[in-house]
Protein backbone atom coordinates (compact mmCIF):
# COMPACT_ATOMS: atom_id res chain seq x y z
CA UNK A 1 0.00 0.00 0.00
CA UNK A 2 1.15 3.66 -0.98
CA UNK A 3 1.72 5.67 2.31
CA UNK A 4 3.19 8.81 1.63
CA UNK A 5 4.33 10.82 5.28
CA UNK A 6 4.85 14.49 5.61
CA UNK A 7 6.38 15.60 8.80
CA UNK A 8 7.32 19.16 10.08
CA UNK A 9 9.07 20.48 13.28
CA UNK A 10 9.23 23.62 14.14
CA UNK A 11 11.99 24.90 16.33
CA UNK A 12 13.25 27.78 17.88
CA UNK A 13 15.42 28.57 20.62
CA UNK A 14 14.99 33.01 21.44
CA UNK A 15 11.12 33.06 20.57
CA UNK A 16 9.94 31.79 23.85
CA UNK A 17 11.20 33.00 27.14
CA UNK A 18 12.62 30.22 29.34
CA UNK A 19 11.36 27.71 26.59
CA UNK A 20 12.47 26.47 23.69
CA UNK A 21 9.94 26.20 20.79
CA UNK A 22 9.37 22.50 19.43
CA UNK A 23 6.35 21.55 17.19
CA UNK A 24 6.09 18.40 15.78
CA UNK A 25 3.34 17.10 13.74
CA UNK A 26 2.94 14.25 11.50
CA UNK A 27 0.27 12.98 8.94
CA UNK A 28 0.05 10.40 6.06
CA UNK A 29 -1.57 11.55 2.98
CA UNK A 30 -4.81 10.15 2.30
CA UNK A 31 -6.94 10.14 -1.61
CA UNK A 32 -9.75 11.54 -1.67
CA UNK A 33 -12.72 9.49 0.88
CA UNK A 34 -9.48 9.02 2.97
CA UNK A 35 -8.17 5.89 1.45
CA UNK A 36 -4.60 5.70 2.10
CA UNK A 37 -2.02 5.64 -0.54
CA UNK A 38 -1.37 8.66 -3.47
CA UNK A 39 -0.27 7.48 -6.16
CA UNK A 40 0.79 10.45 -8.62
CA UNK A 41 3.39 12.28 -8.21
CA UNK A 42 4.55 15.44 -10.25
CA UNK A 43 8.18 17.01 -9.03
CA UNK A 44 10.59 18.95 -10.26
CA UNK A 45 12.84 21.90 -10.70
CA UNK A 46 12.26 24.87 -12.52
CA UNK A 47 12.83 28.65 -13.58
CA UNK A 48 10.32 31.33 -12.99
CA UNK A 49 10.76 35.03 -14.55
CA UNK A 50 9.61 38.12 -13.41
CA UNK A 51 9.13 38.80 -17.17
CA UNK A 52 6.49 35.54 -17.91
CA UNK A 53 4.14 37.66 -15.00
CA UNK A 54 2.49 34.68 -13.32
CA UNK A 55 2.20 30.68 -14.48
CA UNK A 56 0.14 28.38 -13.55
CA UNK A 57 2.59 25.37 -11.80
CA UNK A 58 -0.79 23.19 -12.47
CA UNK A 59 -4.49 23.17 -13.67
CA UNK A 60 -7.23 22.08 -11.49
CA UNK A 61 -9.28 19.49 -12.38
CA UNK A 62 -12.26 21.51 -12.52
CA UNK A 63 -14.38 17.71 -12.07
CA UNK A 64 -14.80 16.46 -8.14
CA UNK A 65 -13.13 17.63 -5.37
CA UNK A 66 -9.97 15.84 -4.55
CA UNK A 67 -7.30 15.28 -2.07
CA UNK A 68 -3.47 16.82 -3.33
CA UNK A 69 -0.27 18.11 -1.49
CA UNK A 70 1.84 20.96 -2.43
CA UNK A 71 5.11 21.42 -2.11
CA UNK A 72 7.13 24.57 -3.13
CA UNK A 73 10.64 25.93 -2.06
CA UNK A 74 11.78 29.21 -3.20
CA UNK A 75 15.58 27.98 -3.99
CA UNK A 76 16.94 31.66 -4.62
CA UNK A 77 19.41 33.31 -2.84
CA UNK A 78 19.01 36.70 -3.59
CA UNK A 79 17.13 37.91 -0.46
CA UNK A 80 15.19 40.93 -2.67
CA UNK A 81 13.80 38.19 -4.94
CA UNK A 82 10.10 35.76 -3.63
CA UNK A 83 7.48 33.98 -5.48
CA UNK A 84 3.65 34.94 -5.61
CA UNK A 85 1.72 31.78 -4.95
CA UNK A 86 -2.00 31.59 -6.00
CA UNK A 87 -4.95 29.96 -6.53
CA UNK A 88 -6.70 31.72 -9.50
CA UNK A 89 -7.06 35.48 -8.68
CA UNK A 90 -6.39 35.23 -5.27
CA UNK A 91 -2.58 35.62 -4.15
CA UNK A 92 -2.37 33.04 -0.76
CA UNK A 93 1.35 32.53 0.07
CA UNK A 94 4.81 34.77 -0.39
CA UNK A 95 7.78 32.44 -0.62
CA UNK A 96 11.24 34.10 0.42
CA UNK A 97 14.63 33.00 -0.70
CA UNK A 98 14.45 29.75 0.91
CA UNK A 99 11.44 29.39 1.84
CA UNK A 100 9.20 26.55 1.46
CA UNK A 101 5.41 25.75 2.07
CA UNK A 102 3.32 22.18 2.47
CA UNK A 103 -0.38 22.56 2.30
CA UNK A 104 -3.26 20.91 0.62
CA UNK A 105 -4.65 22.04 -2.35
CA UNK A 106 -8.38 20.76 -3.72
CA UNK A 107 -8.62 20.82 -7.55
CA UNK A 108 -12.52 20.58 -7.62
CA UNK A 109 -13.24 24.01 -9.20
CA UNK A 110 -12.21 24.93 -12.84
CA UNK A 111 -10.88 28.06 -11.34
CA UNK A 112 -8.32 26.90 -9.17
CA UNK A 113 -5.32 26.56 -10.63
CA UNK A 114 -2.14 26.85 -8.86
CA UNK A 115 -0.30 29.70 -9.85
CA UNK A 116 3.71 31.00 -9.55
CA UNK A 117 5.05 34.50 -10.19
CA UNK A 118 8.84 35.66 -9.50
CA UNK A 119 9.09 39.60 -8.34
CA UNK A 120 10.63 41.96 -8.26
CA UNK A 121 12.75 40.90 -10.90
CA UNK A 122 15.35 38.49 -12.51
CA UNK A 123 14.96 34.69 -12.54
CA UNK A 124 13.88 32.68 -9.50
CA UNK A 125 15.32 28.96 -9.33
CA UNK A 126 12.37 26.58 -7.43
CA UNK A 127 11.30 23.05 -6.99
CA UNK A 128 8.00 21.56 -6.23
CA UNK A 129 6.11 18.20 -5.82
CA UNK A 130 2.46 17.49 -5.98
CA UNK A 131 0.96 14.51 -4.80
CA UNK A 132 -2.36 13.68 -6.29
CA UNK A 133 -5.21 11.51 -5.57
CA UNK A 134 -7.33 12.11 -8.69
CA UNK A 135 -6.33 10.54 -12.15
CA UNK A 136 -6.31 12.44 -15.11
CA UNK A 137 -8.13 11.07 -17.97
CA UNK A 138 -5.79 10.44 -21.10
CA UNK A 139 -7.08 12.96 -23.69
CA UNK A 140 -8.42 11.52 -27.15
CA UNK A 141 -5.60 10.28 -30.04
CA UNK A 142 -5.95 12.48 -32.91
CA UNK A 143 -4.90 9.62 -35.76
CA UNK A 144 -2.32 12.12 -38.48
CA UNK B 1 14.48 35.78 16.37
CA UNK B 2 14.92 32.82 14.38
CA UNK B 3 12.55 30.01 13.57
CA UNK B 4 13.75 26.99 11.94
CA UNK B 5 10.70 25.10 9.97
CA UNK B 6 12.09 21.48 8.86
CA UNK B 7 9.83 19.21 6.28
CA UNK B 8 10.46 15.67 5.40
CA UNK B 9 8.08 13.55 2.92
CA UNK B 10 9.00 9.52 3.01
CA UNK B 11 7.54 7.22 1.22
CA UNK B 12 9.01 3.65 0.79
CA UNK B 13 5.97 1.85 -0.74
CA UNK B 14 4.90 3.82 -3.56
CA UNK B 15 7.47 3.41 -6.17
CA UNK B 16 10.63 1.31 -6.79
CA UNK B 17 12.21 4.60 -6.16
CA UNK B 18 12.08 5.29 -2.55
CA UNK B 19 11.08 8.82 -1.92
CA UNK B 20 12.74 10.64 0.74
CA UNK B 21 13.20 14.34 0.83
CA UNK B 22 13.89 16.93 3.57
CA UNK B 23 14.14 21.02 3.33
CA UNK B 24 14.51 23.68 6.30
CA UNK B 25 14.78 27.14 6.34
CA UNK B 26 15.87 29.57 8.70
CA UNK B 27 13.34 32.17 9.34
CA UNK B 28 13.63 35.84 11.14
CA UNK B 29 10.31 36.13 12.95
CA UNK B 30 9.00 39.23 14.59
CA UNK B 31 5.70 40.51 16.30
CA UNK B 32 2.87 39.97 16.33
CA UNK B 33 2.70 36.19 16.60
CA UNK B 34 0.55 33.46 18.88
CA UNK B 35 2.47 30.51 20.62
CA UNK B 36 0.59 27.13 19.92
CA UNK B 37 -2.94 27.19 20.25
CA UNK B 38 -6.22 25.53 20.38
CA UNK B 39 -9.38 26.71 18.37
CA UNK B 40 -12.92 24.98 18.00
CA UNK B 41 -13.28 26.04 14.47
CA UNK B 42 -17.52 25.97 13.89
CA UNK B 43 -19.34 27.06 10.73
CA UNK B 44 -18.97 30.54 11.26
CA UNK B 45 -15.65 31.24 10.30
CA UNK B 46 -15.51 34.64 12.14
CA UNK B 47 -15.92 33.22 15.55
CA UNK B 48 -12.51 31.41 14.97
CA UNK B 49 -10.18 34.60 13.75
CA UNK B 50 -6.33 32.94 14.25
CA UNK B 51 -4.27 35.05 12.34
CA UNK B 52 -5.87 39.36 12.64
CA UNK B 53 -6.29 41.10 9.57
CA UNK B 54 -2.95 42.70 8.74
CA UNK B 55 -0.94 43.43 6.03
CA UNK B 56 2.14 41.21 6.19
CA UNK B 57 3.17 37.93 5.65
CA UNK B 58 2.46 35.37 8.64
CA UNK B 59 4.81 32.00 8.72
CA UNK B 60 1.01 30.30 9.91
CA UNK B 61 0.84 26.41 11.18
CA UNK B 62 -2.02 25.14 11.13
CA UNK B 63 -3.16 21.00 12.56
CA UNK B 64 -6.71 19.34 12.17
CA UNK B 65 -6.31 17.37 15.51
CA UNK B 66 -9.06 14.84 14.15
CA UNK B 67 -11.26 15.66 17.24
CA UNK B 68 -13.90 17.75 18.51
CA UNK B 69 -12.86 18.44 21.92
CA UNK B 70 -9.38 16.82 22.00
CA UNK B 71 -11.36 13.23 22.89
CA UNK B 72 -14.32 12.89 20.63
CA UNK B 73 -13.10 11.83 17.05
CA UNK B 74 -14.45 13.82 13.80
CA UNK B 75 -13.64 13.95 10.36
CA UNK B 76 -15.31 16.84 9.55
CA UNK B 77 -12.82 18.94 7.21
CA UNK B 78 -11.97 22.59 7.86
CA UNK B 79 -11.52 25.39 5.64
CA UNK B 80 -8.24 27.83 6.19
CA UNK B 81 -9.63 31.19 4.99
CA UNK B 82 -9.29 34.59 4.31
CA UNK B 83 -11.84 37.11 6.48
CA UNK B 84 -12.64 37.86 3.09
CA UNK B 85 -13.65 34.17 2.35
CA UNK B 86 -11.50 33.15 0.27
CA UNK B 87 -10.39 29.72 0.11
CA UNK B 88 -6.90 28.99 1.18
CA UNK B 89 -6.74 25.26 2.01
CA UNK B 90 -8.87 22.34 3.33
CA UNK B 91 -7.37 20.20 6.11
CA UNK B 92 -9.06 16.24 7.12
CA UNK B 93 -8.41 15.04 10.44
CA UNK B 94 -4.79 14.48 11.36
CA UNK B 95 -3.63 16.92 8.33
CA UNK B 96 -1.53 19.78 8.66
CA UNK B 97 -0.30 23.02 6.62
CA UNK B 98 2.91 25.36 7.12
CA UNK B 99 2.82 28.32 4.65
CA UNK B 100 3.92 32.03 4.18
CA UNK B 101 0.15 33.32 4.45
CA UNK B 102 -0.42 36.82 2.53
CA UNK B 103 -2.98 37.79 0.58
CA UNK B 104 -1.12 40.36 -1.41
CA UNK B 105 -1.07 43.02 0.73
CA UNK B 106 -4.36 43.45 1.48
CA UNK B 107 -5.59 43.76 5.06
CA UNK B 108 -6.95 40.96 5.75
CA UNK B 109 -7.03 37.47 8.57
CA UNK B 110 -7.06 34.59 9.10
CA UNK B 111 -9.97 32.30 9.69
CA UNK B 112 -11.09 28.74 10.43
CA UNK B 113 -14.92 27.73 9.25
CA UNK B 114 -15.87 23.99 9.29
CA UNK B 115 -18.49 23.59 6.22
CA UNK B 116 -21.33 21.94 8.04
CA UNK B 117 -22.79 22.56 11.66
CA UNK B 118 -20.14 20.93 13.11
CA UNK B 119 -16.98 21.46 15.76
CA UNK B 120 -13.30 20.54 15.08
CA UNK B 121 -10.59 21.45 17.50
CA UNK B 122 -7.66 23.09 15.46
CA UNK B 123 -3.92 23.36 16.69
CA UNK B 124 -2.18 26.75 15.16
CA UNK B 125 0.43 29.18 15.54
CA UNK B 126 1.68 31.77 13.46
CA UNK B 127 5.17 34.10 13.62
CA UNK B 128 4.95 37.82 11.01
CA UNK B 129 7.65 37.45 8.68
CA UNK B 130 10.32 40.20 10.12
Amino acid sequence: MATTTATVSISSSDLQPGNNLSINASSTLMKTGLTTGMELMDMGLGHLTQASGRDALHEALGTTDSANWVYICNNSTDDQQYMKIGIHETVIGNLGAGEWLWMPWNMGDVDAELNIEAEPSGTIPYEYAIFKSAPYTLPVSTPA
Amino acid sequence: MALEPTLTINDTTTFSDAISFSVTDSLTAAAPAQALSLVNATATGAASIIVPASTAIAYLFVRHTGTTDGSTGTAQLVDVEFTTNEAVARLGAGEWLFMPIFHAGEDVGVQLQVAHASIVQCEYAYWTKG
